[in-house]
């Protein structure tokens, strides 16, 4: 007897982008977030910030996951959405739109922990090898940095987080200061390879074992340029390649300190990364070159399912639609909520 | 007032001394990128009996909430991402400014129309290793 597989939405709207994917068992079948060809097609905005634009979105939005998943309204077998953390306005629109189209389709809503939504981005299906339990995900973005110890699908311990500002802010943030745009992380990225990691020295932030600091090295970044530029007004524009470089290593060094120290204290080798800087070159060369010096197993998911998406909010949904957790209809959106 | 800070350790006692002085629930904080505006508002938080460590920077998530424990809130602002003032009434800033909950705001500048008549203002100036605070209150 073959078991009935499950069709599930994910509604994803906790900050920027309004993002509906569509899941048939573990697997992907539609993950849509708004832009520009959402834009043209079915007439919705092109996001700037978190705000209102989420509330004309989102119908779009969703009609589009499931027109790519050739999926219709009534196959759906339970909704899945985020309920936070998160901006509130942003949530809301998330939230009541989940829970209308539950209680209009009379079919199960399930809420979603968006950071927990990260980290379990790994477990889509798309034939690749999986992280086994216990493992270590590293979720760095724009809005996170922490070290997550997870156990089982619902079972993860916070082991570390940033006391200041984010991995990915901390590459935004540093780009600004070389006047490159904001947010220009992907801009360091690229220069970076170019140049000479070494070439500038920053002080390592003096935190706990598995605390993350980075506005310290903004200081230091500003510091170094106001004393260079006194010297030579073109500094920046003469070493941009080497700022680059030496501004994502050390960035990237302060990461790894803090998966080393997570290792040497669990003893755990399989290692798993989420969140959008995920996709910085730098970081994954420097994880996978582990995989060898330190004979880790690093996970890596696919790019689209790192920065914020519904996919991820989809497989949560799948997971938990199994263990029949599911919400009420009388659910909040929740700004903070831990894992 | 105004205040000369010569290490990150002082600051605690300046927190102490500005929640003892004024009884504004908004607070506007000005300064330059490392300024220190963050790390200044961990204090005040701390000061308020928020545990230090759930406060960060706010500039990708626009705002951040912490839980005081009668029931107050901290709402953490930074506007740094903003492109121009619509955006926060995209975001429903007035639910915020007049919920009677505190509003710690970083990058003021970007929605200089929108803050409220009254407020106190904070500017962090970083001179050499030493920070200058200045504490301006706005009766309107």
């Amino acid at each position: 007897m073959t078991k009935k597989s499950i069709t599930i939405l994910g509604i994803e709207s906790s900050c920027d982008d309004t993002s509906a994917a569509v899941i048939k068992d573990a697997k992907i079948l539609s993950n849509i977030v708004a832009n520009q060809e959402v834009h043209q097609s079915y007439g919705g905005v092109v996001p700037e910030l978190a705000s209102r634009a989420h509330q004309q979105n989102i119908v779009p939005v969703v009609n589009q996951a499931l027109k790519i998943a050739n999926i219709s309204k009534d196959q759906l077998d339970a909704i899945a959405f985020t309920r936070g953390p998160g901006l509130m306005g942003s949530l809301l629109v998330g939230t009541s739109f989940a829970k209308s189209f539950s209680l209009a389709l009379n079919i199960p809503l399930i809420d979603v922990n968006h950071m927990q939504g990260h980290i379990m981005a790994h477990f889509i299906d798309e034939g690749q090898k999986m992280p086994e339990f216990p493992f270590l995900c590293l979720t760095v973005s724009g809005g996170h940095t922490q070290i997550v110890l997870v156990k089982g699908y619902f079972e993860m311990e916070i082991l570390g987080e940033t006391i200041d500002d984010a991995a990915g802010e901390a590459f935004d943030k540093s780009a600004k200061i070389l006047g490159l745009q904001y947010p220009g992380g992907p801009l360091i990225d690229k220069y970076a390879k170019q140049g000479d990691p070494n070439a500038f020295k920053f002080t390592k932030p003096r935190v706990g074992d598995l605390e993350f600091s980075f506005s310290g090295l903004k200081s230091n970044i500003i510091q170094l340029i106001q004393r260079e530029r006194k010297k030579d007004a073109n500094f920046i524009e003469k070493n941009l390649i080497d700022l680059c470089a030496s501004i994502q290593h050390t960035i990237i060094s302060i990461l790894l300190e803090k998966i080393d120290n997570a290792v040497k204290k669990t003893g755990i080798t399989q290692i798993a990364i989420a969140g959008g800087v995920s996709a910085n070159s730098g970081l994954r060369n420097a994880l996978l070159k582990r995989e060898s010096t330190h004979n880790w197993n690093v996970f890596i998911p696919k790019f689209e399912y790192c920065t914020d998406n519904a996919a991820m909010i989809a497989i949560v949904g799948y997971y938990k639609y199994q263990n029949q957790q599911f919400a009420n209809s009388g659910i909040t959106a929740k700004a903070r909520i831990k894992i | 007032m105004r205040v000369t800070i010569n290490s990150i350790e002082e600051l605690p006692a300046l927190a102490a001394k500005i929640t003892a002085q004024y009884s504004n629930k908004i607070i506007a904080f000005y300064g330059d990128m490392s300024a220190g505006k963050t790390t200044f508002i961990k204090s005040l938080c701390e000061q308020l009996g928020v545990d230090p460590t759930e406060v960060c920077s706010p500039t990708y998530a626009i705002v951040n909430e912490y839980e005081i424990d009668n029931n107050q809130l901290i709402y953490h602002f930074d506007f740094y991402r903003l492109n121009n003032e619509k955006e926060a009434f995209d975001l429903g800033y007035e639910n915020y400014f007049y919920s009677n909950h505190y509003c710690f705001i970083e990058w003021p500048e970007k929605i200089a129309n929108l803050l409220p008549e009254k407020l106190l203002k904070v500017h962090i100036e970083s001179v050499a290793n030493k920070r200058i605070f200045t504490i301006e209150e706005i009766k309107s």
